[in-house]
C-alpha cells in the first residue's frame, strides 16, 4: 500500500495548510514564517488539530515532541513534516506543576516513544497512552524527572531511595 | 590421544592464520616464529583459568558433557588408515563405528546445553540436537555409494580399492555423494555456515556459553578434532586416503605424507568457507538437509546401483 | 502496544508461531507458555547496550520490547549548563558513528537563532565532511549486518575503508573520531593544502574497490540472500506511521531525503539522486545503503571540483548570546532525520536543547516488526534499522 506524498508548489501548500487549520479550530495564534506554519493552541484542542493535520491535510510525519520547563508551566512543541518542504509547528502551554495532556498516539503512532521520553524526563502525563513507562531512567524506585529545572545537577547527590 | 590433542592445537593456529590472511591481516605472529607457538600460549592460559559453572547447573552433566564430546572424536581416529600398514585398529566395520561415534557426539551437545540450565544454552542445545540428528541422514546415505563400490565397511579396504592413481579415486564416480558428505560433515561439526548452535551473534555461545577454562578448551579441542576427523574421512572415503595421485610418486610406507597433504587441503577448504560465508538460519538449514541433500543422495544411490548392475552384467 | 492475545495471534498469522500456542484449549491443557528471554545489555553483537525482552514460542518471537537507558549520559541536561560553543563536543558523542552530522545539526539550530550567514567555503567543507562521514558510517553498517549474519570477513574490509577515511579526518580535524570541527559559524580551520588531492585519490580508489572487494563478496551470496530477503518486511504505511526515516524508510519506497526536501548548507548546489527501493526488507536496505555510498562519492567529487574560496568561519563576535527565542536545525544523518531544537533565554547557556535522534525513533520498528520472525532474524532487522547506542540513549 503506497503512501501518497503531497504535491504542488510550496507556498500554495503553506496557504492551504494554514487555512485548513484556521477554518476548523480556534487557534490562539497562527502564521507562516519561511516554510513553517506556526500554530499556538490550547492543550484541549491539540489532539483535534493534529488529527486534522494527519487526516485532512495529509501531513504524515511527526518529527519530535519537545517539552520545555518554564518553571510554572510546560511548553510543548510538536513539529510535523509533510515530507516535501513544509514544517508545521504546533505549540501549546500547560499550566501548573502537574502537566496532563491527551496522548496523540492514536493519530501519530510514532508519538509513542516521544511521549514516553517526555514523561520520563519531565513527568508529563499523557492520557490514553497505551504503554506509558520510562525510557532511560530506572523503572522503579526513581521518582525524579531529570530534566525539570528543579532537579539540579549536583555531584554530592545521593539517591537514598534507590536500590 | 596424543595425536588428537596435538592435532587440535595445530588446527587452532592454522585456523587463526587462515582467518587472518583472508581478512587482510596477519594472524597471530608474536609467539614463536611467525606465531607458530600460539597454541602453547593458549593452552597455558586455558589451564590457568578458573572453571566457572553456574550455580543452578546440574554439575555432573555439566562436567561430563565436554568429555562426552571429546571421546568419540578421538576414538574414531583409531580406525583411520594413515599409510598402507599404519592403522591403529583395523576394524572390518570401521564405517559403522564412525557413524555411531558421531551420534554420541550429538548427545554430548545436548548434555552441554541442558546441564548449563540457562536459556541461551538450552536454545543452543536444541538447535544442535536438531541439526546434528537431521544431518546424520545425508551423511550416512552418502556413504552407501562408497560401500557398494568397495564392497566392504572397512576403511582399509576402501582405501585399497582406490589404488591406481588419480582417476581411480571414489571422487569421480561418486561426485554428488562427495559433495553431500562434505556439506553434511560441515553440519555435523557445527561449522559455518551451520554454526547456529553456537551462533556467536545471537546466542553468544549457544550450548557452550557457560563453560570456561579447561572445560571450554576441551569442547573446542573436540570441535577441532572432529573437524580434522571429517576432513580425514573425506579424504579416506573419496580422495583415496594415502594413495598417491600418480603411481610413480608412491612412497610405500611413507604415504602418510599424501594422507597428510590431502587432509590439510580439505581442512583448509573448511576454514576458507568458514571465514567467507554467513550462517544459515535454522529452518533454512533443515530445508537444505531434508529437502535437498537427502533426495540427491537417494537418486545417486539408485544411479550407482543401476550402473553397477548394468556394468557387471557385461 | 498489542495485547497478549493479539500478539500471539499476529505471530500465528504470519505462519510462524505454532498452532498449539494460539489454540487456547491446547494451551491451557498442556500448560504451554512462551519463553521469556533477555537478549541482554551484554551481548557481543548488539549494536550497543540494548536490552531486548523477548517472548519466544520455540524459535519464533512473540513479543519484543527494547529497554534502553544503559548509555544515558543526560546530554540534554548537561547542555543546559554549558555555553553554546561548548555544547558542540557533546553532540559529537551522540551518534558516534556520524559525528559530523550531529555537530552540523546543532550548529544549524544555533545559527538559525542567530540568523547567521555562513561563508560558502565553510558550507562546502561541511558538506564534504558530512558525505565522507556518511561513507564512513554506511560501509561499517553493512559490515555489522554481515557480522551478525555470521560472516566475519566483510566487517574487516569495511573497517579498512573506515580507517582510511579516519586518517583523512585526522589530517583535517586533528582527531580520528570526536572531531569538534564543525563549529557555530563555520568550521574550525581550513583544509590543509594537500587534502583535496588526497580525498580525490582516495575516492577514485574507493569507487573501483567498492564494487569488487565489497559488493561482489556479499550481494551474490545465496546464504546472504536467503537470510535477508523477506526479513523485516515493512509496508510504506507502517514505516511512515512509526516515524521511521532515513535508509530504513527509503527502502520501502517513500522518497524522503532531507538533503533534497528541506535543503540546508551546500546541498542546493550539488546534484544527487535519492535512492529508494520497493521491497522494504533487509536486503532492500542493504541495496539502498550501497547505492547511497555511490551517491556520496558523487557528491564529494562535485564539492571538490567546485570548492569556493574564502574564509571558513563567520564573525559572530566573541560571545554567542542569542536573543530569546528558539532555533531548529535538521540534518540527514546516515540513520535518518536528525533534528535539534534549541531554546534560549538570552543568556550564555541554552535554556533547553532537545535532540531528535533517528536511532531512537527508528527503534520503534523493533516493537512492531520483530514479532512473527524467528530469533535469528532479530539481528538482520537491527541491521535494517542500524541504530547506534549513543543515538538512542543520548
Amino acid at each position: 500500500m503506497a503512501v501518497t506524498l503531497p504535491e504542488g508548489d510550496l507556498n500554495s501548500r503553506l496557504e492551504r495548510y494554514l487555512d485548513g487549520f484556521r477554518n476548523r479550530h480556534g487557534l490562539d495564534d497562527s502564521g507562516v514564517e519561511g516554510n513553517v506554519v506556526r500554530l499556538v493552541v490550547t492543550p484541549g484542542v491539540l489532539p483535534a488539530v493534529l488529527a486534522t493535520a494527519r487526516e485532512r491535510l495529509g501531513i504524515l510525519h511527526l518529527a519530535f515532541i519537545t517539552v520545555v520547563d518554564r518553571e510554572g508551566s510546560f511548553e510543548l512543541t510538536y513539529e510535523l513534516l509533510d515530507f516535501r518542504g513544509v514544517r508545521v509547528r504546533v505549540k501549546t502551554t500547560i499550566e501548573g506543576e502537574e502537566p496532563v495532556i491527551d496522548s496523540v498516539t492514536k493519530i501519530y503512532p510514532t508519538a509513542n516513544w516521544h511521549e514516553r521520553e517526555a514523561y520520563d524526563m519531565f513527568g508529563v502525563a499523557f492520557k490514553g497512552h497505551p504503554d506509558l513507562r520510562r525510557t532511560y531512567m530506572w523503572q522503579d524506585h526513581f521518582d525524579h524527572h531529570p530534566l525539570l529545572k528543579s532537579f539540579d545537577i549536583s555531584t554530592k547527590r545521593t539517591f537514598e531511595n534507590l536500590r | 590421544m596424543f595425536l588428537v590433542l596435538n592435532l587440535a592445537a595445530v588446527f587452532t593456529i592454522a585456523e587463526r592464520k587462515v582467518a587472518g590472511y583472508i581478512q587482510l591481516r596477519y594472524g597471530p605472529n608474536r609467539v614463536g616464529p611467525r606465531g607458530l607457538l600460539q597454541p602453547a600460549a593458549d593452552v597455558f592460559k586455558l589451564f590457568s583459568k578458573e572453571n566457572v559453572s553456574p550455580t543452578r547447573s546440574d554439575i555432573w552433566i555439566f562436567l561430563a558433557a565436554p568429555i562426552a564430546m571429546f571421546i568419540p572424536a578421538a576414538l574414531v581416529w583409531m580406525v583411520v588408515p594413515f599409510a598402507p600398514n599404519a592403522v591403529v585398529a583395523d576394524l572390518n566395520i570401521a564405517l559403522l563405528f564412525f557413524i555411531s561415534m558421531t551420534s554420541i557426539g550429538a548427545l554430548g551437545v545436548i548434555m552441554a546445553g541442558y546441564g548449563s540450565r540457562s536459556t541461551f544454552s538450552l536454545l543452543g542445545a536444541l538447535r544442535g540436537a536438531a541439526q546434528m540428528i537431521s544431518y546424520e541422514v545425508p551423511l550416512i546415505l552418502s556413504l552407501l555409494g562408497v560401500i557398494m563400490l568397495s564392497g566392504s565397511l572397512s576403511l582399509v579396504s576402501i582405501v585399497d580399492a582406490q589404488g591406481g592413481g588419480f582417476w581411480h579415486w571414489n571422487l569421480w564416480l561418486q561426485l554428488p555423494m562427495f559433495i553431500v558428505f562434505y556439506i553434511a560433515g560441515l553440519a555435523e561439526v557445527k561449522r559455518v555456515p551451520f554454526d547456529l548452535p553456537e551462533g556467536e551473534s545471537e546466542i553468544v555461545g549457544g550450548f557452550m556459553v557457560e563453560y570456561s577454562g579447561m572445560t571450554w578448551a576441551l569442547i573446542q579441542a573436540s570441535e577441532f578434532a572432529s573437524m580434522g576427523l571429517m576432513a580425514a574421512m573425506n579424504v579416506t572415503l573419496f580422495l583415496g586416503g594415502w594413495q598417491p595421485p600418480i603411481d610413480a610418486l608412491d612412497f610405500g610406507n611413507f604415504n602418510w605424507i599424501w594422507f597428510g597433504l590431502k587432509t590439510a587441503l580439505i581442512t583448509f577448504t573448511f576454514q576458507w568457507i568458514r571465514w567467507s560465508v554467513p550462517r544459515l538460519r535454522m529452518d533454512q538449514l533443515m530445508d537444505l538437509g531434508w529437502k535437498i541433500l537427502v533426495p540427491v543422495c537417494l537418486v545417486w544411490l539408485f544411479v550407482t546401483a543401476g550402473a553397477m548392475l548394468v556394468l557387471q552384467g557385461f | 502496544m498489542l495485547s497478549e492475545e493479539r500478539r500471539v495471534e499476529s505471530a500465528a498469522l504470519s505462519g510462524r508461531a505454532s498452532g498449539r500456542l494460539t489454540n487456547p484449549d491446547v494451551r491451557d491443557e498442556f500448560g504451554l507458555e512462551t519463553l521469556d528471554m533477555n537478549m541482554g545489555p551484554q551481548h557481543p553483537a548488539m549494536h550497543g547496550l540494548l536490552r531486548l525482552i523477548l517472548e519466544l514460542d520455540g524459535e519464533t518471537v512473540v513479543r519484543c520490547d527494547p529497554v534502553m537507558g544503559y548509555l544515558h549520559r543526560c546530554q540534554e541536561k548537561i547542555a543546559e549548563n554549558r555555553m553554546y560553543p561548548a555544547v558542540v563536543p557533546l553532540t559529537d558523542r551522540l551518534d558516534y558513528f556520524a559525528n559530523m552530522h550531529m555537530e552540523h545539526g546543532y550548529c544549524l539550530a544555533v545559527e538559525d537563532m542567530l540568523d547567521a550567514e555562513i561563508p560558502p567555503r565553510a558550507d562546502a567543507i561541511r558538506v564534504l565532511m558530512s558525505e565522507l562521514m556518511r561513507l564512513a558510517s554506511h560501509i561499517p553498517s553493512i559490515g555489522f549486518l554481515m557480522l551478525e549474519l555470521g560472516a566475519f570477513t566483510p566487517i574487516l574490509y569495511s573497517f579498512r575503508e573506515r580507517e582510511r577515511i579516519q586518517t583523512i579526518f585526522e589530517a583535517v580535524t586533528g582527531a580520528r573520531m570526536m572531531f569538534h570541527y564543525i563549529r557555530i559559524g563555520g568550521v574550525k580551520a581550513d583544509l590543509p593544502e594537500d587534502i583535496p588531492q588526497r580525498i580525490w585519490e582516495y575516492i577514485e580508489g574507493l569507487e573501483s574497490r567498492f564494487q569488487e572487494d565489497f559488493v561482489n563478496l556479499i550481494s551474490g551470496n545465496e546464504i546472504f540472500i536467503a537470510r535477508t530477503r523477506g526479513v523485516g518486511k515493512m509496508t510504506q504505511e507502517q514505516a511512515v506511521e512509526m516515524g521511521v526515516t532515513g535508509p530504513a524508510l527509503r527502502c520501502t519506497g517513500v522518497d524522503f531525503d532531507i538533503r533534497r526536501d528541506y535543503p540546508y548548507s551546500w546541498y542546493p548546489n550539488v546534484e544527487f539522486d535519492v535512492i529508494t527501493d520497493t521491497e522494504g526488507d533487509v536486503a532492500a536496505s542493504y541495496r539502498v545503503r550501497i547505492a547511497e555510498c555511490l551517491q556520496s562519492i558523487r557528491i564529494i567529487k562535485q564539492v571538490l571540483e567546485n570548492l569556493p574560496e574564502g574564509e571558513v568561519m563567520a564573525d559572530l563576535g566573541r560571545r554567542i548570546r542569542p536573543a530569546e527565542g528558539e532555533g531548529f536545525g535538521r540534518v540527514e544523518s546516515p540513520r535518518g532525520e536528525y533534528a535539534v531544537h534549541v531554546v534560549s533565554d538570552g543568556s550564555d547557556t541554552p535554556y533547553r536543547v532537545h535532540y531528535r535522534d533517528p536511532s531512537f525513533c527508528n527503534m520503534q520498528l523493533l516493537q512492531e516488526i520483530v514479532p512473527g520472525h524467528y530469533l535469528p532474524d532479530i539481528m538482520p532487522i537491527m541491521g535494517l534499522v542500524d541504530p547506534v547506542s549513543g543515538g538512542w540513549d543520548k
